[in-house]
């Protein structure tokens, strides 16, 4: 039997897809960005966060039967289809639980309610297909255009990602790319545009720009480990507008 | 600045003395060339309005300020108007004083002329003595009230060249009262005048929480005939309203807001929406004054545009919390149930903070707490253990606990009629207010005493739903699924506050809680909502009117659990209970969705006076993009039957910070259950109260 590697799922889920969506966010990542702002969803291991200031206590892992998962998200239908609301399956990294993510949406498919997948691509494309009969919705993300970048700094292959980013588009699902916009990593213009290009080549029209926040700081504190991002700040509201408007050129371009 | 913002500043000094309109209502008392009980009253309320000194300020559009109301008494002046006050003592809230919507429609359709030739008529046919009396006494005081509004138009033109006044605005004050001396108003600037000279003069007569009902449907026709006309733009219509709804705020310099219910949107006659552009225009004018006092109530019905709803998500986004969305399908069917003529009922308004009202054509409203808890603890406190032991079934022990309940609701009565009846009717007339009461200058009735269309209904204020629900599911699961603990050791954990008990509150914590969409739970607030709404429907008010069940228990929900001693739940002693129809602070865990459709279950067509259900959001879901999926939860949440939400948009972390540095946040507004206050300025209680609610944020 398979099971889900469920951190947690989060209702009223208001960023994370068109109208109201439940997240579920699955366990474990390949990949180790340093700006991350869900560590406690990285390792697949199951972790405790003892969040000192509130005195609170939260624990973030256990296996799940997709068609229990089904039945806790299928709770809130009638939110889902007042507004072409779904499921977003998140992380972690989703596709690295390819056939449980695919129960799942299976299961979701036929009661009408859409998943979408919000992905870092960087896995085979095998995991993609397992899944494609059931998700039609990606959310994709696109850290860097340099293949140094995504090697040295999250640890991803930027050719397999970029391979797999084509063939979704190829296939006609309906893919966002998603562009985290760290300070210092790759909001220089340059980087950008080399970003631009890669996004405008393999043909996804839809761009959103994910402005950097600390705001998951207090997990790292909770954690007990190190944030390379604690002491930086938001960006500057002109430095997000620059970066909307060179990727503007590439594809229709939001801010989330 | 704008004059909105400079009357703002205007209105911040306070007046001098103390609001004391006693002071001339007992003047007028002692001068009372009248022998009969009504007519002298009439005397004294019209002294109210007749030796008032107008006061206007150089901002004013529209005119009528309480402060001529303020005096610096001296020792003998008080004590004169103590001996005459105590002659002819008031009502009060229980005995229908306040919490009441005048007819301000027929008042603008006819005007106070209109009205007077009403009474006259009236007078031709109604030949008993008393009608004669309270007739007579009607109409002295809508005399003396249109002195009240002659002297403001003789102030307005006394001030034309005064320092700090505007010429064309003063000028534009006296047309517009001098108008209504003559008959209906002509223009929405004047009917606006005469209600809020209205609400002033009820305000001197002591009321508090009077309604101004559906303003966005009585003033369109005059609305809409200005903007025809071309001398009405809809700025202007919202700086008239807020520069009209800013002196609501003057009740605070007797030390507290006013809670001054307008009720918008809707249905109109045939059943089809009711927003119109007036709508949108209340909204602004209530947002632009960003201050509690004016209690913005939307009545959102299935059919009402989505442009109705979001425009009233936008002000809730800033903060403000108003307006408070009201299921209006919801409302109209537990009015219908009551047996309101349906058109009635489709013209409903609130007043207070939410409760259901039928404008114009009842008593005053009254309300009292009924604490259900409190006879569960009875049970678990005062009998032997084991005869508590003794209970074999969860059914067993709701029969008990319902057996029990129903000795409640009839003490509730008793104790509800025997103030009712400390008021004779024939001796506490209210002429004044009876004249903007629907069929009492008819009839030659008061108000109090058959005059108003309908009778008085009561609503008995149902405390802690979720408390209760949570306590009755953590004793089945505990006590009879589980079958892991007597009721006789629960009983003796509760005693002793769960001291020693650590492990068991532990237990009864982890029981299932109401919010979590769990209907091992959520079938008690199912029960509880309609087994108490059966039992005071077997009830009536003294003059026959209808008992409604309420959940909103403002912040009553702190009083009552200090009364309480620990609770099944895990709740320690003198704790609050769970606020208004909520699930307890914290308690749903499984985020809003969840919240919702656990509070939709309970059939709120019993509820005939209201339910509040607090929720808070991150303001960033108040976004452009972002605001349309509260809405669609919205209209699904009332899709599914639930009668209100009310918002409150205020990050956590905000109101954390408020609590160390309140002098940063002067002007924060939050939403206490009911109404909005501004944080700073609450206790601690009700402070910690609402950052214990479960906040959505948006991730």
């Amino acid at each position: 039997m398979v099971l889900l590697n469920v951190s947690c799922i989060q209702r009223f889920s208001t960023g994370d897809g068109p109208g109201i969506r439940t997240t579920v966010f699955l366990k474990g990542c390949n990949l180790h960005c340093p700006w991350c702002h869900n560590p406690e969803n990285i390792s697949p291991a199951p972790v405790t966060l003892f969040f000192e200031k509130a005195g609170k206590k939260e624990s973030y892992g256990r296996m799940m039967e997709p068609r229990d998962v089904a039945n806790d998200v299928l709770e809130d239908i009638e939110f889902y289809k007042k507004g072409g609301g779904g499921v977003t399956v998140s992380g972690g990294e989703p596709m690295l639980q390819p056939e449980g993510v695919s129960e799942l949406a299976a299961i979701l498919k036929s009661a009408g309610v859409p998943t979408l997948a919000d992905t870092a691509g960087c896995v085979p494309w095998r995991s993609f297909e397992t899944v494609l009969p059931y998700v039609n919705d990606f959310y994709f993300d696109v850290k860097a255009g340099t293949p140094a970048k995504y090697s040295s700094f999250v640890g991803g292959d930027l050719a397999l990602i970029e391979n797999n980013l084509r063939k979704l588009v190829l296939l006609g699902t309906n893919v966002t790319a998603r562009i985290p916009l760290i300070p210092g990593f790759n909001d220089s213009d340059e980087e950008l545009k080399r970003i631009g290009e890669l996004i405008a080549s393999s043909g996804v029209a839809h761009a959103d720009i994910l402005p950097f926040h600390r705001l998951g700081v207090a997990k790292y504190e909770a954690m007990g480990i190190g944030y390379t991002y604690k002491d930086t700040p938001p960006l500057p509201r002109e430095r997000v507008l620059r970066a909307a408007e060179i990727m503007g050129k590439y594809a229709e371009t939001g801010i989330e | 600045m704008s004059i909105l913002a400079d009357l703002k500043s205007e209105m911040k000094a306070p007046p001098e003395g103390v609001f004391y309109p006693d002071l001339l209502r007992a003047r007028g008392l002692s001068a009372s060339q009248n022998e009969t009980n009504v007519n002298v009253r009439a005397d004294g309320i019209s002294a109210l309005f007749e030796m008032e000194k107008p006061f206007i300020y150089g901002n004013d559009l529209i005119a009528g300020s309480i402060r001529g109301y303020f005096f610096k008494i001296t020792p003998e002046e008080e004590q004169f108007t103590k001996e005459w006050t105590d002659k002819y003592p008031e009502r009060w809230f229980f005995t229908g004083f306040d919490h009441y919507a005048p007819d301000y429609r027929t008042a603008v359709n006819i005007g106070i002329p209109g009205l007077i030739e009403r009474i006259d008529t009236s007078l031709e046919v109604n030949r008993k003595p008393a009608s004669v009396a309270l007739l007579k006494g009607m109409r002295r005081t809508l005399e003396a009230f249109l002195v009240r509004v002659k002297r403001y138009a003789e102030k307005a033109r006394s001030l034309i060249g005064s320092e700090g006044y505007d010429d064309s605005r003063l000028t534009f004050i006296a047309l517009n009262c001098e108008a209504l001396l003559e008959g209906a108003p002509k223009t929405f600037a004047q009917g606006l005048q005469l209600v809020w000279m209205l609400h002033t003069s009820f305000v001197a007569e002591k009321r508090y929480a009077m309604a101004l009902g559906r303003a966005d449907q009585y003033l369109y026709p005059l609305y809409a005939k200005d903007k025809e006309n071309g001398i009405l733009t809809d700025s202007f219509c919202e700086e008239l309203l807020a520069n009209t709804f800013l002196k609501i705020v003057e009740f605070r310099y007797r030390g507290f807001d006013d809670v001054v219910n307008i009720a918008i949107g809707g249905v109109d006659e045939n059943g089809d929406t009711a927003v119109n552009d007036l709508t949108y225009c209340m909204i602004h004018a209530v947002r632009d004054v960003n201050l509690p006092g004016p209690n913005l109530s939307a009545r959102v019905s299935s059919n009402c545009p989505d442009r109705f709803l979001d425009e009233c998500l936008k002000s809730i986004g800033t903060g403000l919390g108003y307006p408070a969305l009201m299921n209006d399908d919801v409302n109209m069917a537990a009015l219908l149930k009551k047996g309101y003529e349906l058109k009635d009922v489709r013209d409903y308004c609130m007043v207070g903070c939410i409760e259901n009202f039928m404008a114009g054509k009842q008593p005053p409203w009254s309300d009292g707490r009924f604490d259900p808890i409190k006879y569960l603890e009875a049970i678990l406190r005062d009998m032997p253990g084991e005869e508590l032991d003794a209970i074999k079934t969860m059914d067993d022990f709701m029969e008990l606990y319902e057996e029990k309940l129903e000795l409640g609701t009839a003490e509730y009565i008793s104790w509800m009629r025997n103030i009712t009846k400390q008021k004779d009717p024939d001796d506490h007339m209210s002429p004044f207010i009876s004249c903007f009461c629907e069929c009492c200058i008819e009839r030659g009735l008061d108000i109090n005493n058959g005059g108003a269309k309908y009778p008085s209904a009561h609503g008995a204020a149902l405390m802690g739903i979720g408390t209760v629900s949570d306590s009755l599911a953590a004793i089945n699961r505990l006590v009879f699924d589980d079958k892991a603990l007597k009721l006789s050791v629960l009983a003796e954990a509760l005693k002793a506050n769960f001291e020693g008990y650590e492990e068991l509150r532990e237990k009864c914590i982890a029981a299932p809680k109401y919010g979590n969409n769990d209907d091992y739970v959520d079938r008690y607030a199912v029960w509880y909502t309609s087994t108490l709404s059966d039992m005071f429907d077997c009830y009536r008010t003294l003059d026959g009117g209808p008992v409604y069940t309420v959940m909103a228990s403002n912040t009553s929900n702190i009083d009552a659990g200090r009364e309480i001693g620990a609770t099944p739940d895990g709740r320690l002693a003198g704790r609050p209970l769970s606020d208004a129809a909520s699930p307890t602070y914290g308690c749903d865990k499984r985020g809003v969705t969840s919240t919702l459709l656990s509070v939709s279950k309970p059939d709120y067509t019993r509820s005939a006076c209201g339910s509040v259900v607090n929720q808070k959001f991150s303001p960033s879901v108040f976004k452009d993009g972002k605001r349309e999926k509260l809405a669609q939860l919205i209209r699904v949440y009332f899709a599914r039957g639930a009668q209100e939400i009310q918002i409150n948009s205020t990050s956590r972390a905000i109101l954390e910070d408020a609590r160390l540095h309140p002098e940063n946040y002067q002007s924060l507004m939050v939403r206490v259950s009911g109404f909005s206050a501004l944080y700073v300025t609450l206790p601690d209680a009700v402070q910690e109260d609402i950052l214990s609610r479960t906040q959505h944020e948006d991730v």
